[in-house]
């Protein structure tokens, strides 16, 4: 399942192993209670990421939020956040299995993904995440260090996703 | 050394040779020539022949403006080219180029016959002749004009090349690297800004490149250029591209680049594509692009080895090639004369200046006299002598408006110069406002529409100081735009070759304007006189004499012909020039391979496929596969021998006696979570949610505002505020969209969200007398029994040990589950399914048995039984309108009059009289088939197909009055014009009852 889909010394491309993705909605002004449900305070501003451990949240909207967890934990989230919801309206749903995550990392990592990817990725920070575009599929991109990069994208995309960023890779090989 | 070539001169490698062919002939140039300096080197002008006429045509430009030099290359098998620009090509060891538009060959083409009928091929020809007969059109006209239209040959092969694209990001873009380009990339490059610098050349320098006499700095031109270039390159925030063309500029700051990355090279690696397309977003823009030499028009004007006196310096300082040895110099421009001055100071016998002005600087004639050149100033051009090469240019004074007596003079080139036409098209994609220049008598630059800054000779300045200090100032307001303070770069220019010039209509003749030849547009092959005539046949605006004429519709986009062509068509209407107009540039700013902009889509990345986590197993079981939206569905599994009929025939057999699995994975999910998501659900489908039990499920149905059909699906209520909604798989995207509009716009008051889980889970359906036998042993956690589970629930539970959310509903008639699994686990499901399914004879089917089993239901397939003109009562499912429910999208639009009104097209079965006719999907219907034509269509069928299990076939339709008409007999047509009749049913062709879902 990880195994590098293609590398060269500039960048490598390799597909990650899944984690535990939820999609968060909620009114802002009850942040805190999400906050406790999953015990990692959450970022206010669309595009800033927050990270403890293997819990990381990123603000990807005015009321959405992506959050991961180690795999072990999804079905405790649920229930951390099943219990306030009584008190504090939200909704939680689990998209482990909708997206597929690839890693991008090396010092081309940023203009490989500038095939496919119109935002200006120098003004994304790192910690950070966007929803945005790879070519014709919807992915959100999130931003690790400043050569490394993940791309979460709707499983039934991935190939194509994929075979664009393979064949862009070797033109990255051939010096071009 | 070729005989053309000057030693010690230009910018080429003259001790690498690199041989090429042209026409089948080796030639042979040197490393940084173009076809077209290569050509010339070897004292070749002729190039190819015009479109219309046939006419002989030589190079006129050392540019991508080129309207003559059109050259096909062949770089390797399918990867020709045609109307490359030979002035643009580089040439490398093997390339192979040919000549276009001549039979049988350059210098004999039979085609040339056109050019002896001219008085035949006026403007306005293929709307006066192609006129009569009208039977003509289809047989004669409509292929002799498809044969004629175009120029070259497309390619017939598949192109082995791949094409590349990328996104770019900068503060200052700057399009051009000539003086103001590169004195613009300086500014902004020192003060910080990220920079891209691009040229269309190989080579960067633009006008410096061919004037290397001047200083600059105290430095000689090209050691200025040497070091600026070198500064860039030290500047990490400065980006140079060579090679690049920006083919469009689009809204706010989007910037169309094209690189050209490998028609250069002898041996491309093959990972390397052969073009880059860039999409660039500059904060701000340069345009630097320089101005565009104006040809004369006079008789013989296009007569091979007259060409642009710029062109011809360049050819010589940058290429280090004579284009003749003797030449004429024809301009109304002082910069013409020096480049009779460079000319003969590398060694040629300048025949004579001819200058259409009445008065020149003195100093130019003084010049000229130093170096023993003739000068003839007040003269007209009347004519040029020579077919395939011109041999002499005819002169006359013209005194007070009259034309004196001609004289010839011999020469082997003339250089022409009418004026600089500032480059704007890039500024004219942005649709900023041009203004006329009634003095200079050029359009410059007025109102920009976007943060763009235009320098040098495109806004109308001359002389490489002017130039250096327009774009340093222009590098600088960007990064003042940009909110950064920094000084401005100034240019010590010394030899600078300042100067100025008019412009001007057809020039005088003392011979029958009527029968001259003088064009004004090469590539088009348009005249002076096709303009005075379009003009005369009540042509007013340039917009119409461009047309009736096609002056300026070539691939050059009238880079040389527009400016010419207006001033013709002012002069002919009485007008001065704006009044006239200026036609629109439009991208790409010069032709632009379809690979470019297709990039990597191709083969099999040309479009999305988007595949189910079942789609392995379905493709390693021989399944065919029908697109729908962006997936690819199994369709049928054929076993050996089976078409499409058979497969679908045992597939829905199969189903019906006993299981059947089919891969449901791609209707569209939506998870609607929230306290208010009741309310919402009411809202937004016709259906009644409140009483909908936790636990139950409901068939949907969403309108648009207008009440017509929008979506369907099975909905399951999983808690108090929480719906399972499924939508229909192309609809998914849409759906989702649709809600969160209304959420957003309309009732942003909801707590209610929505969520696209399409892809999280894997759905698979098994239908069937044995689908809970099959599929009972698998679950847990879930009493499925037909006493505990009723048709039309839902339970959370696991299945084959995987988490599910197991739906009781059907699509076929038959007992019905549908199994959603997280996605990982879809496939393992489906195998366990498969495996145990054996004992069953179990049965995977594909869309169209599907489609074949809802239909003999009556159940609608939203997009194949609906078009967007349908309401719930239209398709006789009313029943999924909540009546007591206050309101629903689309609620008071089922109230409109014409929604009520009788006589709506109605869906209703057809059954044909004969039972093995199968009908065509979209088959109009009448009622009497012995009416008039043309007859009245009341209605077209939506579905058809054989249905096994009745053992006949089925339709549905929609039909005026559709429900009234129970029994009738209507018609439609048959293949042997004989009209099949089919008779008015119920759409619930198979088991009316729903006796079948009742299986314990």
């Amino acid at each position: 399942m990880n195994a590098p889909v293609t590398s060269f010394d500039a960048v490598s491309v390799t597909l990650l192993p899944p984690v535990a993705r939820f999609n968060l909605r909620i009114d802002p002004k009850d942040l805190s209670a999400a906050a406790s449900a999953f015990g990692l305070t959450l970022p206010t501003k669309i595009g800033e990421g927050a990270q403890n451990g293997d819990r990381a949240a990123y603000c990807m909207g005015p009321d959405e939020w992506l959050l991961h967890a180690a795999e072990s934990d999804q079905q405790a989230i649920v229930s951390a956040f099943d219990k306030v919801r009584a008190t504090t309206p939200h909704s939680l749903v689990v998209i482990s299995d909708r997206e597929l995550t690839l890693s991008i990392k090396g010092p081309a990592a940023a203009e490989l993904l500038s095939v496919g990817c119109p935002i200006d990725l120098s003004r994304l920070p790192i910690g950070g995440a966007k929803r945005t575009v790879f070519d014709y599929a919807q992915v959100v991109l999130i931003r690790d260090a400043e050569e490394a990069f993940r791309l979460e994208v709707w499983r039934s995309y991935m190939p194509h996703v994929q075979g664009i960023l393979e064949i862009a890779t070797r033109e990255f090989a051939a010096g071009y | 050394m070729t005989k053309y070539r000057v030693k010690g001169k230009g910018r080429v490698n003259h001790a690498k040779p690199v041989s090429f062919t042209f026409d089948g002939d080796r030639f042979e140039g040197v490393e940084g020539d173009t076809v077209a300096s290569a050509l010339l080197a070897n004292g070749v002008h002729l190039m190819g022949r015009s479109f219309k006429y046939h006419r002989p045509r030589g190079v006129v430009t050392a540019g991508s403006e080129e309207p003559n030099a059109l050259i096909g290359t062949t770089r390797g098998k399918g990867q020709f080219e045609p109307n490359t620009r030979a002035t643009m090509q580089e040439i490398y060891p093997g390339l192979k180029t040919e000549s276009q538009n001549k039979w049988p060959s350059l210098a004999f083409d039979l085609g040339a016959i056109n050019d002896r009928l001219y008085m035949l091929f006026s403007a306005g020809f293929y709307y006066k002749t192609f006129m009569w007969p009208r039977s003509f059109w289809d047989s004669v006209y409509e292929p002799f004009i498809r044969k004629a239209a175009g120029l070259g040959k497309a390619p017939s092969e598949v192109d082995p090349d791949s094409y590349a694209s990328r996104y770019l990001h900068c503060d200052v873009l700057v399009v051009g690297s000539g003086p103001s380009g590169i004195a613009a990339a300086l500014s902004a490059g020192r003060a910080g800004s990220k920079v891209v610098l691009l040229d269309e050349h190989a080579e960067m320098g633009g006008t410096l490149l061919s004037e290397p006499s001047i200083t600059i700095d105290g430095k000689e031109a090209w050691d200025w250029l040497e070091a600026a270039l070198a500064e860039l390159d030290n500047l990490p925030n400065v980006t140079r591209m060579t090679r690049t063309t920006a083919m469009g500029y689009y809204h706010q700051n989007m910037i169309g680049l094209v690189q050209k990355l490998t028609d250069h090279l002898a041996d491309a690696p093959t990972a390397a594509p052969r073009e880059r397309m860039w999409r660039v977003r500059a904060q701000e823009v340069v345009l630097a692009q320089g101005a565009i030499e104006r040809p004369m028009v006079f008789h013989g004007n296009d007569t091979p080895g007259i060409m642009m006196a710029g062109a011809a310096q360049t050819f010589l300082n940058r290429f280090g090639v004579l284009v003749g040895e003797n030449p004429v110099v024809l301009t109304s421009h002082d910069s013409a004369w020096y480049s009779a001055f460079d000319m003969a100071d590398a060694g040629a016998n300048v025949v004579a200046i001819v200058d259409t002005r009445p008065e020149v600087p003195a100093a130019l004639v003084q010049q000229a006299m130093k170096r023993g050149i003739d000068t003839l100033v007040g003269h007209t051009a009347t004519g040029a002598k020579g077919r395939l090469r011109v041999k002499a240019l005819r002169v006359n004074p013209v005194r007070h408006g009259k034309v004196g007596p001609a004289q010839m003079l011999n020469c082997d080139a003339v250089l022409v110069c009418g004026g600089w036409t500032p480059s704007l098209h890039l500024f004219s994609h942005t649709k900023g406002s041009l203004h006329w220049d009634p003095e200079a008598k050029v359009y410059l630059p007025g109102h920009k529409t976007e943060n763009v800054h235009i320098a040098g000779a495109g806004r109308g300045l001359w002389g490489i100081a002017a130039a250096l200090e327009d774009g340093a100032k222009a590098g600088t307001d960007a990064v003042k735009a940009l909110g950064r303070m920094t000084g401005t770069a100034t240019y010590e220019v010394s030899n600078d070759r300042a100067g100025t010039g008019i412009t001007q209509k057809e020039l005088p003749t003392d011979r029958s304007a009527g029968k001259a030849k003088a064009f004004v547009d090469f590539q088009n092959d348009v005249t002076a006189k096709d303009i005075r005539l379009a003009v005369r046949e009540g042509m007013k605006s340039i917009e119409h004499v461009k047309r009736y004429t096609t002056n300026g519709m070539a691939t050059d986009q009238g880079k040389l012909s527009n400016m010419n062509g207006l001033t013709i068509a002012s002069d002919a209407l009485g007008k001065e020039a704006p009044q006239v107009g200026l036609t629109t540039f439009r991208p790409p700013y010069t032709p632009t391979t379809f690979g470019a902009f297709a990039g990597y889509h191709k083969g099999k990345h040309f479009e999305v496929t988007r595949r189910t986590p079942i789609d392995s197993w379905a493709e390693e079981h021989g399944a065919a596969f029908e697109p729908v939206a962006l997936w690819r569905r199994a369709w049928y599994f054929p076993q050996a021998g089976e078409d499409m009929h058979k497969a679908v025939a045992r597939e829905c057999k199969a189903t019906r006696e006993s299981v059947g699995i089919f891969d449901a994975s791609t209707l569209g999910k939506i998870e609607v979570s929230g306290p208010d998501a009741t309310e919402f659900m009411n809202r937004m489908y016709t259906n009644p949610w409140t009483k909908l039990g936790v636990g139950r499920a409901r068939y949907g149905l969403l309108l648009g505002e207008d009440g017509f059909i929008r979506d369907d699906g099975v909905i399951g209520r999983m808690r108090d505020d929480l719906f399972h909604v499924t939508t229909t798989t192309g609809g998914a995207a849409r759906v989702l969209n649709m809600m969160e509009d209304y959420l957003q716009t309309e009732w942003p008051d909801l707590k209610v969200w929505l969520t696209s889980t399409t892809e999280e889970w894997a759905t698979i359906a098994l239908n069937g007398p044995n689908a809970r036998k099959l599929l009972a042993p698998f679950v847990e956690g879930a009493d499925i029994s037909a006493e505990a589970m009723q048709h039309m629930s839902v339970v959370e539970c696991t299945v084959g040990g995987f988490p599910a959310r197991l739906f009781r509903i059907s699509f076929t008639g038959e007992l019905g589950f549908e199994i959603n699994v997280p996605a990982r686990h879809g496939k393992a499901l489906w195998e366990k399914l498969w495996a145990a399914g054996q004992q069953y004879d179990i049965c995977p089917y594909g869309t169209e048995t599907m489609h074949v089993l809802r239909a003999e239901k009556g159940f609608i397939i939203v997009g194949q039984d609906t078009d967007g003109t349908v309401t719930p009562l239209d398709a006789g499912i009313g029943w999924a309108i909540g009546k007591k429910k206050p309101d629903f999208v689309g609620k008071r639009s089922l109230e409109r009059p014409d929604i009520v009104a009788p006589g709506r097209k109605q869906l209703v079965g057809l059954l044909t009289d004969d039972p093995k006719t199968v009908l065509t999907e979209g088959a109009q219907i009448v009622d009497d088939p012995n009416q008039p034509k043309p007859m009245k269509m009341i209605g077209h069928v939506t579905s058809s197909y054989w249905s096994e299990a009745l053992g006949r076939s089925i339709a549905m339709a929609v039909v005026e009055g559709g429900f009234d008409r129970m029994d009738q007999t209507l018609y439609l047509p048959g293949e042997s014009g004989k009209p099949i009749t089919a008779k008015v049913t119920s759409t619930m062709f198979y088991d009316p009852a729903g006796d079948r879902l009742k299986v314990e």
